[in-house]
């Protein structure tokens, strides 16, 4: 049987060094032990009858799973003896006692044994952590790697299983060239309120079309634009698929790749391509991990004393009576007064060190060459860093819960007809306190030590006039709030041999539905706090008893149909292909019209005897958020390829050349984001319902009131880019050295943005019209070199990227002065005031010019006047940070010594720069009422204050309750956002299959993975991804065992 | 086998001709204009609540910028948020320019857009055959009238501000209308609005309403003829008339003085005067809390509920609480005089600094609430450390004194509830005092002039004395009687948005802005207090720029026909 699966299978390995049976990655699927072990015995009788004839050393290759594996090279060190493994895995060949045998399979770890004499050996190979594949995923297919002209980068399943998190977005820092990652969030943020159409404007995703997206934690941007992400040919905003269930992961940079996206073939695309079913033996994959997260970037707090006197100290920098005497001082100092003069470390009080995260993993695939299926069931269970009560009847603590399905059944109905039905399922349950972990993390970091205390002497909430909600409170007797998110999603594909018709002809269909709705219940209830003055206890606060609200957050409904005539021949060397495509997407979002998107488009490619390639699409596209008569443009791409590595100059003389392949491409994309920019704002149209009510007469009578909305704007059309793509891809001493390099050049136009001569006189606000014009450019540069000594496997693989940005054409209001134009600089500049220092003395702040209606004194901001008009102001500002282009780079290394693996994936950022908040920074900020009480919080940083006794060493200006020259955005707050991390790292031991065959499975595998484990940043207490008040990323320990039957 | 293929192609195509319906290409419940000017529509239901969307327009003064009355920002009060980032702040200490002046007085765009909509409704009404009449006519034209009135009176907030702007007529322009207009004279923009308000004076609803249930709200004959009785006080006032900051400059006022703007004015006042249908209420306290009494003239509608309390009450009561936004100063306090109306200077006046709040003007208490005052069923403590002034971080009173005007009468309550807040723009008393100052400056303190005066004193509770003058002194000159009415204009309208404007429009901003702002330190000694006037904050004013506001910077920058004021 398996003889037939691998004459019938097309699945033609090129260029490879051996042939193995099994896709070794693809998953594995259920099928009967029993069917199991049968196999399995077949195969071992085999071995033992050949074992039998003497001088010859017989024996099997077997893979992780027991799967026998074909084409294994198998040579003898030293001498010239080689043979290879046939379909059963098995080989004979002429060995001695004390030879050592070396086995070679590709995307797999060289193995040496030494032959003991006279046994049957069985070999077990285990799968390299780079893949190379002779395949590639492109848009709605796959081709031959050696034929793409696109830039298009790959990480496979090894390379995502070893970072422990919640989505698989966490694995991609640093290991795709090209994909510049940021962390925003330690934390899913579960929406809580009913999404209206305002809040998928430009809001939840600024993908093309706006739909519910799952992640909030890592940003994501491609070559300077959010990617679109499509899941096995589908566009759905998913991110927290069970790594260990997808075979790859693409990014597709340029526009050729893209653009059978057509109206949305601008940004890139995040290509997800999930395992699919091999026939076979069953391979059944239980994962078991448990980790602790820590969470970094926590500043440190001012204790109570610390903080009272440099809160005096403010007081009297701006000329007010000091509020606390020595005697406080010495109180909060010593702590004698715990309920007068509180000293509480909030962040001790409400956050555990260590939260837990635990997931389960199965994966199973097999089948027959009829039918095979795979199976992947996940769960997860991610806690919050809030500590919790012991006397609370349910978890208070954010937790993130979730399980997922995802199946696949392939059947070949007849030899020509084959049907692929996916069903995918995932119910997530998402917790947080009731007073909601965003307020506690706000209040947490604007409530000072000395605010109040915890308890009161009779156990009550501690509290003030000021502050009306005990915190502790809030994090653990609030109640909870819970938000459920279900997801369903079937996909059908459809092909259909019509070689019948001619040769090389077929014909695919796909259906695909998904729904997916969204809920929020909120149990959540608030305390009172008492103030505890005279031994009297006053309520403050107001006190809402346990709520039972539930509405829905979303409610979503997607379809895609797409029909493709696909042609593929070959005519002695020339190779031609061509695809004729339809697609259509439907998007419903609640009670949202739906916005339906088409594409019509024709691909052709040929190349002569794989050396010299060209190819065209050219793609018809639609989107119906757009006017009547505007909805459809016409996008066109174009590739060219040369295999130099072919041409006999290299072959005959540069024989360690093994490939060198040129590429161009171009492409004019399209970005159809007219709906992050207003609804249908092609209409003019009049508010009523959201409009200002007014009242009329002494009854107040509540009528309605309508007013103008913003102009429309009847031309709207989508964004629009030309982008140029040269790059080379190179192959070294038989191809232990790769190197691909890429240079691009991106010119984006017809960019939505408000006109610059908007004169108010017009009485209305002004449309989005296509105008800009940005500029991107860059370039990306990937090393691997993986080579083996003896079983000792090592592989280094690195990627650098550079990108500029440049504004090229914005409509700005005209301006007198060129250093405050936005033109000409770069897209994501941060504007501000160049500080020059701090004034020293009351007589250069007395002589210097200064921001508007202030009066400098010793320890202010001195500001550079760039007119030399004698003041400070918007003339003044320019572009402060961010203004060189951004260069992130990562590296991956990593070896095997049987059975022990060891990985580490090292990623860093340089060039970056933030703006830092700086309300954290200057401290005492954002209490009270619209946050304008100064009475908040202060860190650590104060301690670099200006005063006139550390006036050479200070850093910061002098402490202010609220000084607005002060704070003003400026280089002073600029930070550099470079950093330098140990993202991942782990460590793997695969136990002897002897042992394992003991317990009766293929392998046992016990690894422990971390992430975030080191960091390289120049600012304490603040992490460079993470910061301002934000759920703080996290430090993750993990370990696990994997089993394998 | 044939027949079935058939059957399912034959299936399959009348699938596709009955799924050929049709769906909604765009959003029909997005409303056009055709739908709010709807010829068919004979109730004009969307057509009046297009007029409400303009009425909506009006600003309510309560707590107006950035969370403060305007008058924080002048000698009256400051806020007690002060701070670089507080607006009423940066208004009172020059700390702006034509980039940053703060966002609530940055109302150029704001207007306009008020403008714009005045001009579709103008513009469009006419196709609405509104079927409802009003003295004969179709109410639309009544409707129009308004609309017509809601746009004088926001040109006239814009002129306060910025002197002459662009008069944009009855146009609504469109993406591609070239506008980069330039700005009219002064003159012209005063006149717009002056015959504006007199084209419509005679179809709008009078008063007494004959339904005030339902058209209490409206602007009326009395309104529309108060705007222009206070356009014209404006208009005559030294800053513009005489004291043009720059003198040659058309935009920026009149280039000569002329008394007989005096004249106008004071007739202009005479007319609402002369209408008969208003008059003072009795009790001062109930001006803002008795809707539709007769002396309201001009209004913002506002809602029923206790935002001013929540936002100014005293801080120190759990069960009614209060931010204490506004801080009264010392100035404002002195200048209300003692219930004989004779004022704390004068040595006759029987004031005692050890006790100085007995005896004073009524208006005093309705005004500011002080240390000792019933308030909330307690003695108001704001002496240093007491419960209303604890010197803690939290937000408070920083003069000694909290707001009390507007509030409602929780003097015996515990707690706050809700009441009227409508923000009256025009009210008679404001009338009398336009007459009694532009009467003055045209003819001299005649006895109309002491007329108008002693009204008020006598509403506000002040003994009438032997001679009947409420304290007024007998024969005062033109000067004295200057002064008098000044000061009497500032305590009768404290917090109407009034003081901030009449400083600049006298021109005396620039002498009692760039001094420290004063309160009181209160320290309790024994069974009694001491009080010492302390300095709360450095106010300045930067003459003579500052009478007017800059153009945004933006709308000079892309418009070069558009002249900035004087200075920035």
């Amino acid at each position: 049987m398996l003889n037939r699966f691998c004459k019938n299978t097309k699945f033609k390995l090129q260029g490879g060094a051996c042939r193995c049976l099994k896709g070794y990655f693809l998953p594995a699927l259920i099928c009967l032990v029993i069917t199991a072990k049968s196999d399995i015995s077949i195969a071992q009788n085999s071995t033992l009858k050949q074992s039998a004839q003497s001088g010859r050393v017989n024996g099997t290759v077997v893979d992780e799973f027991n799967v026998p594996l074909q084409g294994v090279h198998v040579s003898l060190k030293r001498k010239a003896d080689s043979t290879s493994t046939n379909i059963n895995g098995q080989f004979s060949i002429n060995a001695a006692a004390g030879d050592i045998l070396t086995f070679n399979c590709k995307n797999f770890y060289v193995r040496e044994v030494k032959i003991k004499g006279g046994d049957t050996l069985s070999v077990h190979l285990i799968p390299a952590y780079l893949k190379s594949a002779d395949k590639a995923d492109v848009l709605y297919g796959t081709t031959d790697r050696a034929s793409v002209l696109g830039s298009i980068s790959t990480v496979y399943t090894n390379q995502l299983t070893t970072t422990p998190a919640s989505l698989y977005t966490y694995a991609l820092p640093g290991q795709l060239p090209g994909l510049y990652t940021q962390q925003i969030s330690g934390f899913t943020a579960p929406p809580t309120g009913g999404q209206t159409q305002p809040d998928f404007i430009g809001n939840v995703v600024q993908h093309n079309n706006y739909s519910p997206n799952d992640n909030n934690e890592i940003s994501l941007s491609l070559r300077g634009q959010t990617p679109i992400t499509i899941i096995d040919n589908v566009q759905r905003e998913i991110s927290s698929i069970d790594p260990e269930s997808i075979e790859s992961i693409s990014v597709l940079k340029d526009g050729l790749s893209t653009i059978l996206l057509g109206n949305n073939s601008s940004r890139g695309v995040l290509l997800i391509t999930t395992k699919r079913p091999e026939a076979g033996k069953p391979r059944i994959s239980l994962t078991a991990q448990t980790g602790l997260q820590q969470p970094l970037g926590l500043p440190t707090p001012l204790p109570a004393y610390q903080y009272s006197y440099l809160y005096n100290e403010a007081l009297q920098n701006d000329g007010k009576p000091a509020i606390y005497t020595s005697s406080d001082f010495n109180a909060y100092r010593n702590h004698t007064d715990p309920i007068g003069h509180p000293d509480v470390n909030w962040f001790n009080t409400l956050l555990q060190n260590y939260s837990p995260m635990t997931s389960y993993r199965l994966n199973v695939n097999g089948g027959t060459q009829i039918a095979k299926y795979t199976i992947s069931v996940n769960y997860l269970d991610q806690q919050g860093m809030f500590k919790t009560a012991s006397s609370s009847l349910y978890n208070t603590n954010n937790d993130l819960n979730r399980y997922m399905i995802n199946s696949d059944v392939n059947v070949n109905v007849t030899p020509k007809f084959n049907i692929d039905l996916q069903l995918f399922g995932r119910v997530q349950q998402m917790t947080q306190p009731g007073a909601g972990y965003n307020n506690i993390l706000n209040t947490l970091y604007t409530t000072p030590n000395n605010a109040y205390p915890i308890y009161n002497p009779n156990g009550s909430f501690g509290g003030t006039a000021l502050y009306t909600n005990n915190l502790l409170s809030q994090a653990e007797y609030s109640g909870y709030e819970r938000t459920n998110s279900n997801d369903v999603l079937a996909n059908l594909d459809l092909s259909y041999d019509l070689g019948s018709i001619t040769k090389g002809l077929s014909a695919k269909g796909k259906g695909n539905l998904s729904f997916s709705s969204q809920s929020f219940i909120n149990r959540s209830l608030q305390n009172n706090a008492y103030l505890y003055v005279d031994s009297g206890y006053s309520a403050i606060g107001s006190p809402v008893a346990q709520n039972n609200v539930f509405n829905t957050v979303s409610s979503a409904r997607y379809a895609y149909a797409q029909g493709s005539l696909d042609y593929q021949r070959s005519f002695g060397k020339n190779n031609v292909s061509a695809m004729a495509l339809y697609d259509y997407r439907s998007q419903v979002l609640n009670f949202d019209l739906s916005q339906v998107s088409t594409n019509q488009a024709l691909k052709a490619a040929y190349n002569y005897d794989n050396k010299y390639f060209v190819e065209a699409a050219v793609d018809n596209s639609s989107y119906n958020r757009y006017p009547p008569g505007h909805q459809f443009g016409l996008f066109y791409a174009g590739g060219l390829g040369w295999q130099m590595g072919k041409e006999n100059f290299i072959k005959d003389n540069l024989k360690w050349i093994a490939d060198w392949k040129w590429r161009l491409s171009y492409g004019k994309t399209g970005n159809a984001n007219v709906d992050n920019y207003g609804y249908y704002n092609f209409l003019q149209t009049y508010t009523a319902s959201q409009g200002y009510a007014y009242t009329t007469g002494t009854a107040r009578g509540n009528v309605q009131s309508v007013l103008e909305n913003g102009f429309a704007n009847p031309f709207i059309t989508w964004e629009k880019a030309h982008k140029l793509d040269i790059g080379t891809d190179i192959g070294l001493f038989n191809d232990h050295l790769k190197i691909t390099a890429d240079y691009y050049h991106d010119s984006y136009y017809d960019l939505l943005q408000i006109r610059g001569a908007s004169i108010a006189l017009l009485g209305a606000s002004y449309p989005y019209e296509n105008i800009g014009v940005n500029l991107y450019t860059g370039g990306e540069l990937s090393v691997t070199y993986q080579n083996n000594a003896g079983s000792f496997n090592y592989f280094i693989t690195g990627n650098a990227s550079i990108q500029s940005t440049k504004i090229v054409y914005s409509d700005e209001e005209p301006t007198p002065y060129p250093w405050t134009k936005h033109t000409g600089e770069p897209v994501n500049a941060i504007y501000g005031y160049k500080a020059t220092g701090i004034f020293q003395t009351a007589q250069e702040a007395a002589s210097s010019p200064t921001t508007v209606g202030y009066t400098a004194q010793a320890g202010d901001v001195k500001y550079a006047d760039l007119n030399h008009d004698g003041v400070i102001n918007q003339f003044d500002v320019t572009a402060i940070g961010n203004t060189r282009p951004l260069f992130f780079y990562g590296t991956t290394i990593g070896f095997n010594y049987k059975g022990f693996s060891f990985s580490a994936i090292l990623q860093g950022v340089a060039n970056r720069q933030i703006l830092y908040d700086n309300a954290l920074i200057n401290g005492f900020s954002g209490v009270g009422f619209l946050g304008l009480v100064y009475s908040g919080q202060g860190y650590n940083v104060l301690s670099d204050r200006w005063t006139p006794e550390t006036a050479n060493t200070a850093t910061m200006p002098r402490l202010s309750l609220g000084n607005a020259n002060n704070t003003a955005y400026s280089t002073l707050y600029v930070r550099s956002g470079s950093y330098f991390r140990l993202k991942n790292a782990e460590i793997g031991y695969s136990l002897p299959a002897g042992w394992a065959h003991k317990i009766s499975v293929s392998g046992v595998r016990i690894f422990v993975n971390g992430e975030n484990l080191w960091t390289l940043y120049g600012y304490k207490g603040i992490d460079p991804e993470v910061y301002g008040i934000a759920y703080p990323i996290q430090r993750v320990f993990n370990a696990g065992i994997n089993v394998k039957l | 086998m044939k027949g079935y293929k058939t059957l399912i192609f034959a299936l399959a195509v009348i699938m596709v001709i009955a799924g050929c319906k049709k769906y909604e290409q765009f959003p029909v419940d997005k409303v056009t204009i055709s739908y709010i000017f709807d010829p068919k529509d004979s109730a004009g239901v969307n057509a009046q609540e297009f007029l409400y969307g303009i009425y909506a327009k009006m600003k309510n003064g309560h707590n107006r910028v950035g969370g403060d009355y305007l008058d924080a920002s002048s000698d009256d009060a400051m806020s007690s948020a002060f701070g670089p980032a507080n607006e009423a702040t940066i208004l009172s200490t020059a700390a702006y320019n034509s980039y940053t002046i703060p966002t609530d007085e940055n109302l150029w765009a704001y207007y306009y857009q008020g403008i714009r909509s005045a001009n579709e409704f103008v513009d469009n009404i006419d196709v609405v055959p509104v079927l409802a009449k009003y003295n004969g006519y179709s109410i639309k034209y009544l409707w129009k009238s308004e609309a017509r009135v809601l746009r004088a009176y926001f040109y006239f907030e814009l002129v306060k501000r910025y002197g002459g702007v662009p008069l944009l007529g009855n146009k609504v322009f469109t993406l591609t209308d070239n506008l980069q207009l330039p700005r009219n004279s002064f003159d012209d923009c005063i006149k717009y609005i002056v015959s504006e308000c007199d084209a419509v004076k005679d179809t709008l609803l009078t008063t007494p309403f004959s339904n005030p249930n339902a058209d209490s709200h409206r602007v009326t004959r009395g309104a529309a003829l108060a705007l222009k009785a206070r356009v014209l006080l404006y208009a005559a006032s030294p800053l513009f008339n005489g004291g043009n900051i720059d003198p040659s400059n058309p935009l920026t006022g009149y280039s000569n003085f002329d008394a007989s703007r005096w004249a106008q004015a004071a007739a202009a006042a005479k007319a609402v005067m002369d209408l008969g249908t208003y008059s003072l209420v009795g009790n001062y306290k109930d001006i803002f809390l008795t809707q539709n009494n007769p002396e309201i003239i001009f209004m913002r509608q506002g809602d029923n509920g206790n935002s001013i309390e929540t936002a100014n009450g005293p801080v120190g009561f759990t069960a009614a609480v209060g931010k204490g936004q506004t801080s009264p100063t010392q100035e404002l306090a002195d200048a209300f005089p003692m219930n004989n109306g004779l004022a704390i200077t004068d040595p006759a006046s029987g004031f005692d600094s050890n006790n100085p709040y007995a005896n004073r003007d009524p208006r005093l208490t309705y005004t500011l609430l002080y240390n000792g005052a019933q308030w909330l069923n307690t003695q108001l403590q704001t002496y240093e450390g007491g419960q209303s002034k604890p010197n803690s971080t939290l937000q408070q009173t920083q003069t000694s004194y909290y707001m009390r005007k507007f509030m409602g009468n929780f003097e015996s309550s515990n707690s706050y509830s809700g009441h009227n807040e409508d923000w009256l723009i025009i009210r008679y008393a404001d009338i009398l005092l336009d007459y009694a100052e532009a009467q003055n400056e045209a003819v001299g303190p005649d006895a109309s002039v002491y007329q108008q005066l002693t009204a008020l004193r006598q509403r506000a509770g002040i003994q009438p004395g032997a001679d009947g003058l409420y304290g007024l002194k007998a024969g005062m000159t033109q000067d004295e009687m200057r002064i008098a009415i000044q000061n009497e204009r500032r305590i009768e309208l404290a917090f109407e948005e009034s003081r901030y404007w009449d400083i600049r429009r006298w021109k005396i901003a620039e002498t009692i802005m760039n001094q420290p702002r004063k309160g009181v330190s209160i320290t309790q000694s024994g069974t009694g207090f001491l009080y010492n006037d302390i300095n709360v904050l450095t106010t300045k004013f930067v003459s003579p720029k500052m009478y007017l506001y800059p153009i945004p910077y933006d709308e000079v920058l892309k418009n070069p026909s558009m002249k900035q004021n004087p200075g920035w």
